[in-house]
């Protein structure tokens, strides 16, 4: 398969040479990553006692960055697979983006459950004893069908351009890359047929990875729906989490739109209207978003329940700033900053989505932990600091070893294949002489 | 320049010496907390119980394995015998029925715990003084109203003193604690008495335990009255038998057909990738084959 010599130039900064920036950054995250080892060392060395985790809140940061990584996950499977079905023109750039987030969130959201088990060795009891009526089965299926699904779903996406890098004659790099290109392309020559082949089984998996990531984002909903704890027994908590996954996604998908764009100038090819594309969207997901938040808090507080009530006392004085961040700020401000074109510029986009971004991560907070700290029954004699959860550093460290992770992760991918398709950019060439 | 120098060293020197104080200072000692409590049971058996605690960290935590002993009459110091703390950090000692203890002028019983201490734990004692009491409950229903009445005197120089003006208090036993019913004060004969409510569940056949009690009473310490009575609505507890239900082993269908049909579809759409994948190559192969042949 042939393409543009400048086109694989520009899409390939990384696979040639390797920067001196790229091992500096690289090795940067390693060394957070070691920091986060060495506090799971602790953690298994000592117990959880080391976490801030307790009789009442035992659930802390892990959960809440579990279901942040996996609703990251699923956002990019659900943006990459709408903007595929329905051949939106200027998908092209950005849908490699949101595949890559799909995969990349998926791998490392699982690791945040295997922190807060406390019994590691009995992990394959899972396995050999499941119950389909526990939702933590469900859970266990669902990642896993959905894991199998984005990598077949990756895969596709990725045939063509290890064709061209196979067939192009130009490209400088070892000989086992050269040679893992060509196994990996499947012998793919770009034939009507195979054409035809591959994209029938992109459209098909593209239309099951959207399906797949909302039934198992709700799935993961459910495990907090089901019980009857305060704040977390609701009918919407599926959708709510869906709509609260895709925005969060689409915030994370403008952050690497622009760090992409600045460190492999890739101005020519991710432009202002990308950004206000999908700066558009984060603001219609934005108003869902707000809307279901509203309606959950609505609800709960209308019906007064005794410790619905108490709950929500809580979040509006011990986590008031949190809620109001989380909440307010995090739907509002995203919303003021591209609602108006005057604001609607690159740079402010990208703060608008590192707001959602974060607001998003403290909603999940104030989702588990005010909850775990208003239990039904009370236990006895218990401590200020059994019931309030605080973070320790161990938990802070893994936190950052999980986003170190993603990094380096979306740095390797990089080293490998292009960070934006070359086979959707070569498409959209052909469609513009076309024109 | 020098005369920094000499300030950090003096210092730092200060540092190391005011540390190395705070390691060479001896642990304290852990101030123990006693309690002595007095129990007559249904039986009329009467015991002494004491916990022995310390706090550390504002939480209570037991003195396990301390050798207690107990005493009677404040002024003789009888011992009557020891015990060992449990893992709760008490340890019970049983009054025998004939054991003869003095009493004070107005009928009180003189208790003595004593911890001796160790190494570690400071010495603790501490005494309660009790007045026998008996507690005499009946049950009657007239005119289909049940009623408990309370009878309460104790025995001083012979004659019966009624325990006028104290509060008894009748429990029923739930899943989790005692339910109260109701409170009773007794009025000057030392009786009273209180309507029981009919519409408590028991068990199937409708029994349930009351229990009356001076609790932690200022003159008479623990002293209960239990009987069972047919006097709650007969319930039947169990639940009807399932065998698809959330909490059984096997699921319920619904919930098998559905995860069924959608696992079987997905991974029937997977299927239908992967063979896409293997035509690919198959293709590929081919072509590569009459590339090769055409050569």
């Amino acid at each position: 398969m042939q393409a543009d010599n400048k086109l694989i130039k520009d899409l390939t900064p990384e696979i040639e040479n390797t920067s001196f920036k790229w091992y500096i950054t690289f090795f940067t995250f390693l060394g957070f990553f070691a920091l986060g080892i060495y506090g799971l060392i602790q953690q298994i060395d000592k117990g959880h006692i080391v976490t801030g985790m307790r009789d009442n809140v035992v659930w802390g940061f892990y959960i809440v960055n579990f279901i942040f990584f996996m609703g990251l996950s699923y956002s990019g499977a659900l943006i990459s697979g709408v903007l595929h079905l329905f051949h939106t023109g200027w998908r092209k750039p950005v849908i490699r983006m949101a595949e890559l987030i799909t995969i990349i969130s998926l791998i490392i959201g699982p690791f945040f459950i295997f922190f807060c088990i406390g019994r590691l060795d009995r992990l394959y009891f899972l396995f050999i004893h499941p119950r389909i009526q526990s939702p933590i089965t469900w859970d266990v299926i669902a990642i896993m069908t959905d894991l199998v699904g984005c990598f077949i779903y990756l895969y596709l996406s990725f045939i063509e351009d290890f064709a061209i890098l196979r067939d192009y004659k130009g490209l400088k790099v070892p000989p086992w890359k050269k040679k893992l290109y060509k196994v990996l392309s499947l012998g793919f020559t770009g034939t009507e047929k195979e054409l035809k082949i591959l994209a029938n089984a992109r459209t098909i998996m593209s239309v099951m990875i959207i399906a797949i990531a909302i039934i198992v984002y709700s799935v993961l909903a459910w495990i907090f729906g089901v019980t009857l704890q305060p704040g977390w027994h609701s009918t919407i908590f599926g959708p709510y989490f869906v709509i609260a996954a895709v925005f969060s996604g689409t915030g994370l998908l403008i952050i690497l739109m622009w760090i992409f764009r600045k460190v492999y100038h890739l101005e020519e090819y991710i432009t202002k209207r990308h950004f206000v594309n999908v700066g558009v969207l984060l603001t219609v997901i934005a108003a869902f978003y707000g809307y279901f938040t509203f309606s959950d808090y609505l609800t709960k507080w209308y019906g007064s329940i005794k410790m619905d009530s108490i709950l929500i006392d809580k979040l509006f004085s011990d986590y008031y700033s949190l809620f109001i961040f989380a909440n307010y700020i995090g739907i509002i401000l995203p919303c003021i900053i591209i609602a108006f074109p005057r604001f609607r510029t690159i740079p402010n986009i990208t703060v608008a989505a590192v707001i959602a971004l974060i607001a998003l991560w403290v909603n999940r907070y104030i989702i588990v932990i005010p909850t775990l700290e208003t239990p039904f029954l009370p236990i006895q004699d218990t401590r200020p600091d059994w019931i309030n959860y605080s973070p320790t550093w161990i938990e802070w460290s893994l936190t950052l070893a999980g986003v170190s992770v993603f990094v380096m992760l979306f740095m390797l991918v990089s080293k490998i294949a292009p960070i934006i398709s070359i086979s959707e950019m070569q498409e959209q060439d052909k469609n513009e002489i076309l024109k | 320049m020098k005369k920094n120098i000499s300030f950090t060293i003096l210092l730092i020197s200060s540092l190391f010496l005011i540390a190395s104080d705070l390691y060479s200072q001896d642990k304290a000692l852990i101030s123990p907390y006693i309690q002595l409590q007095y129990f007559k049971n249904t039986d009329d058996n009467r015991v002494l119980k004491t916990t022995l605690t310390y706090s550390l960290n504002r939480m209570e935590l037991p003195l396990a394995g301390m050798e207690i002993a107990f005493y009677s009459d404040g002024e003789n110091n009888d011992l009557l015998g020891t015990g060992i703390t449990d893992d709760k950090g008490a340890v019970k000692f049983e009054l025998a029925d004939d054991l003869k203890i003095a009493t004070s002028n107005d009928g009180m019983w003189t208790f003595n715990t004593v911890f001796k201490g160790n190494d570690t734990i400071e010495a603790a004692s501490t005494e309660i003084a009790v007045k026998d009491v008996t507690l005499v409950v009946t049950y009657t229903e007239p005119d289909s109203i049940k009623t408990i009445t309370v009878k309460s005197y104790s025995l001083i120089a012979g004659k019966e003193v009624p325990a006028a003006g104290e509060p008894v208090i009748i429990y029923l036993p739930r899943m989790f604690s005692l339910l109260q019913i109701g409170e009773i004060t007794l009025d000057d004969n030392g009786t009273g008495s209180l309507e029981f409510p009919g519409d408590l569940p028991g068990d199937k056949e409708g029994n349930i335990n009351v229990i009356t009690r001076f609790e932690e009473n200022a003159n008479f310490g623990n002293v209960e009255k239990q009987k069972l009575l047919k006097w709650g609505l007969p319930t039947d507890y169990s639940l009807p038998t399932t065998h698809r239900a959330l909490w059984t082993k096997t699921a319920p269908k619904w919930m098998i057909y559905t995860l069924s049909v959608l696992l079987t579809g997905v991974w029937g759409h997977y299927l239908f990738a992967i063979i896409s994948l293997i035509r690919i190559r198959i293709n590929a192969k081919r072509k590569e084959e009459e590339d090769n042949y055409g050569k």
